[in-house]
């Protein structure tokens, strides 16, 4: 069968990378004694994928993956076992058995983020919410991306307009500014929710303090026929 | 204790926070009481290399299996993390309560590589502590080390306050009792070091004078006081079988080099390779029974989850029951997807279809250490290997599907002439030609043969430690004629840094004015020397003008029997006399048998085990 779980990556966990969190769960999968399916060849490795890759410092409340299983398996089980072993900053939230095609990742469209950062000056919440009115009336906002291919470096520029589908301010305390944002997120388009906070600095001027960036990741959704959903 | 925000931000910041994070699956917390002695095991590299050290697990479980002791970790945080730490104020901290470690009562170094000396300052420093014993106050930890290194422990006497030497296991309990006592009697910090110093295996460096001949060798070494012991016997866990073994060990969040369950099957070695300190060091030889590695197996995997287990000895296949519990581990496992690695594994001596079994969990290369390229210079180290024997398992390794072979060797061996350093790449071209005999059609895979060579380094008690070390100039030019011979594109040759090697053999066989010379270096910025990247040659040059001490004379110049040797006063069992024996044959090319097909009379089994090994 096939298992889909929902969990939580907080705490001290958002300092490990993509990788070491799937070395986790590997591990997780062995402690709990899960009935996992493995992949053949030489190197045998749980048959198990993320919906996507979450980068190191990124806090969330909604990751999702996918699991193959050798027997049958209650979620509840799953659930239950999962959490006695996990560290304290993972959590499964909830488990489902999967009768999907597609993989995980392919569904994926979007995901929501709150996004907190300081200004460098005090501003009010009215302030930001024109700056970020000015923002997304704007019908173009061009992301540039280098990449490197050994020594050659091709620049990329993409109009990222149409990905950000809403971004409005929470809170502004002192010079805290905490905002809620939904993202493209997955292979179709993608933005992420740094290069966001790159793009309102670059088009609305918005001076923001080194360092002060702290990302949280609230869910992800997957869009089938046009319908937008949670993936459980 | 840290500042939880200041660290959230400087963690925002570094490369691989969770180096420094903690928290790992099976970490030890404890309450912190006035009675609590906190140890502070620290190593001297980075997070992913300490963890990767069997060591450290053992002493951590097994202190803090005690009531009383709280051990926690701490690793050499990166340069990223150093320059932040260092910008904030943030002194050094350990890893499981995140207090500052200059708060503890002791700190303990392991000694792994001699190129990890100039981290132990700078982690003394960073921590907030004197780097000096002699500037170290009452409210300063005790600074102590031990591992492999300790048996040459002058090079550090004066930063370290005193060494443990040997296996640690019992003595550092016996030195933690004794600090609890001393704590209590409210002393100052030089009662503590003479109440312990006449524990076996303990060495207070600050108790021993040495005086020096005019030419720069030893005239006398001795106790400043007739009631300190003048010989320190190394310590050993007589019956290993009985020794504590961890059942749980930390589960790192990130990669480590060696990220695994290890289990110790033996200690020691009979081998008796000419160049191997550690064949000597951890003489005599001591396993674990089967049923216990395999129940120690049971539990750890329970407890960690990992993937592979790892057998860890000296020479894996010299255990003597290596196929049944081989076989047995293989059984158990195979279905649970938990693959089996055997380093230091001897190919001659295991048979290739077993070999085959473990490949059907987890596939890794063939890897060979001929360690010489000739039979005359293997002959000379007493590496019991035949060219036949490598050539035959190779021959049957890639019949059975292996295609890519790491093989292993030294220049500089004592010796050497050039025609040996052609041997190297003849060796590796047979290993070639062999590979290709095999028809075409039966070919498996795509070869690639890896030739490696390190530098030779003389080590204290083996019995080349008063060989002269080869010259940079000729370490490069045997490198240079390698470069130039080996010219294949199915044979890569790699080498080591031949500077990185010559600074080793100074530490190595160095006496205690070496240590001006590691404060100095250290001052210039040198740390990490064992990373290519941050090792900074001029940087030690640059110390060893300024301090007046010519490197030469430690790592270039050939000892006489006669001479004091700086670590002469420590006892490891095995006798001067045995070592000097064994030179002489190795300057004639004798072979000295393995000691498990009879006694090469080493004197371990004198002074150690009551007779027998």
């Amino acid at each position: 069968m096939k298992m889909r779980a929902k969990f939580s990556k907080k705490e001290d966990l958002i300092y490990i990378s993509h990788l070491d969190l799937m070395r986790l769960f590997h591990r997780a999968f062995r402690r709990a004694e899960i009935p996992v399916k493995y992949s053949e060849g030489f190197n045998p490795h749980p048959q198990l994928s993320l919906a996507t890759a979450l980068a190191l410092g990124v806090s969330s409340d909604g990751e999702y993956m996918d699991l193959e299983l050798e027997s049958n398996m209650e979620p509840e089980e799953f659930k239950q076992r999962m959490n006695m072993i996990l560290p304290n900053g993972i959590k499964i939230l909830k488990a489902v058995p999967s009768y999907e095609k597609s993989s995980l990742v392919s569904l994926i469209r979007w995901s929501n983020y709150i996004v907190k950062f300081n200004t460098v000056d005090k501003m009010t919440i009215e302030e930001i919410t024109n700056l970020i009115n000015d923002f997304l009336n704007k019908k173009e906002l061009i992301l540039t991306k280098e990449k490197k291919k050994g020594k050659k470096v091709t620049v990329n520029q993409q109009n990222v307009r149409e990905r950000i589908n809403e971004l409005f301010p929470l809170s502004v305390e002192n010079n805290t500014v905490i905002l809620k944002t939904t993202l493209m997120t997955g292979s179709v388009g993608n933005i992420k929710p740094n290069e966001v906070v790159d793009l309102l600095k670059e088009y609305v001027n918005i001076k923001i303090e080194e360092d002060s960036l702290r990302l949280h990741r609230l869910d992800l959704f997957i869009e089938k026929d046009g319908a937008i959903s949670l993936p459980i | 204790m840290i500042n939880k925000e200041l660290f959230e931000n400087i963690l925002y910041k570094v490369e691989k926070p969770a180096r420094y994070i903690g928290n790992e699956q099976n970490i030890i917390i404890k309450d912190i009481t006035k009675d609590t002695v906190r140890f502070a095991f620290a190593f001297p590299d980075v997070y992913e290399v300490g963890m990767s050290h069997l060591g450290m697990h053992i002493l951590y479980n097994l202190l803090n299996s005690k009531e009383n002791i709280y051990c926690e970790r701490v690793f050499t945080p990166w340069t990223d993390m150093e320059e932040e730490m260092r910008k904030n104020n943030l002194p050094l901290f350990a890893l499981e309560s995140k207090d500052y470690i200059k708060d503890f009562d002791l700190i303990g170094f392991t000694l792994q590589y001699e190129m990890s000396y100039t981290n132990i300052i700078n982690m003394i420093d960073l921590a907030g502590i004197p780097i000096l014993s002699k500037e170290r106050k009452k409210s300063d930890p005790f600074v102590l080390a031990g591992g492999p290194c300790a048996y040459n422990p002058e090079p550090l006497a004066g930063i370290v306050d005193f060494f443990v030497i040997g296996e640690g296991e019992e003595v550092t309990l016996e030195v933690i009792e004794q600090y609890k006592k001393w704590r209590k009697s409210q002393g100052d910090r030089k009662d503590f070091l003479e109440m312990i110093a006449n524990i076996e295996g303990i060495y207070v460096p600050e108790l021993y004078n040495v005086d020096y001949k005019e030419d720069g060798t030893i005239k006398a070494f001795s106790p400043i006081d007739t009631k300190y012991p003048e010989k320190i016997k190394k310590r050993i866990i007589k019956n290993l079988d009985e020794a504590f073994y961890p059942e749980k060990i930390i589960v790192p969040f990130i990669e480590t080099v060696h990220d695994r369950v290890m289990l110790e099957i033996f200690r020691g070695c009979t081998r008796g390779c000419r160049f191997c300190q550690a064949g000597v060091i951890y003489r005599p030889v001591r396993e674990r029974s089967t049923d216990k590695l395999i129940e120690y197996a049971r539990k750890l995997i329970e407890a960690t989850g990992h993937e592979e287990i790892s057998l860890s000895s000296l020479s894996t296949s010299d255990y003597s029951q290596i196929l049944d519990l081989v076989l047995k581990l293989i059984e158990e496992y195979k279905d649970k997807k938990v693959g089996l690695s055997l380093p230091s594994l001897r190919l001659d001596s295991f048979p290739l279809e077993v070999i085959e079994e473990i490949q059907k969990v987890r596939k890794t290369g063939l890897t060979f250490a001929p360690e010489a390229g000739t039979q005359r210079l293997r002959d000379v180290i007493n590496k019991g290997i035949t060219e036949e024997d490598l050539f035959k398992t190779t021959e049957e390794a890639f019949g059975a599907g292996w295609s890519s072979v790491k093989l292993y060797f030294m220049i500089g061996l004592p010796t050497e002439t050039l025609d040996d350093v052609i041997g190297i790449k003849n060796l590796a071209y047979e290993v070639k030609d062999i590979f290709f005999r095999i028809p075409r059609e039966e070919r498996k895979g795509n070869l690639k043969v890896t030739v490696s060579t390190s530098c030779f380094v003389p080590k204290p008690f083996t019995p080349f430690q008063w060989y002269p070390q080869d010259s940079i100039e000729t370490f490069n030019e045997k490198i240079g004629l390698l470069k130039k011979n080996i010219r294949d594109n199915k044979v890569t040759y790699n080498h080591h840094d031949s500077r990185l090697s010559y600074l080793e053999a100074v530490l190595a066989r160095g006496d205690r004015r070496i240590a001006q010379v590691l404060v100095k270096a250290w001052e210039k910025g040198c740390k990490f020397d064992g990373w290519t990247d941050k090792f900074n040659y001029e940087k030690w040059l640059k110390a060893f003008e300024e301090t007046g001490i010519d490197p030469d004379f430690y790592a270039s110049r050939e000892r006489s029997y006669e001479e004091i040797l700086p670590w002469d006063f420590i006892d490891v069992g095995v006798s001067k006399k045995y070592l000097i024996n064994e030179n002489e044959k190795a300057k004639k090319g004798e072979l000295t048998q393995d000691c498990r097909q009879g006694c090469t009379g080493c004197g371990v089994n004198n002074s150690f085990t009551g007779g027998v090994c």
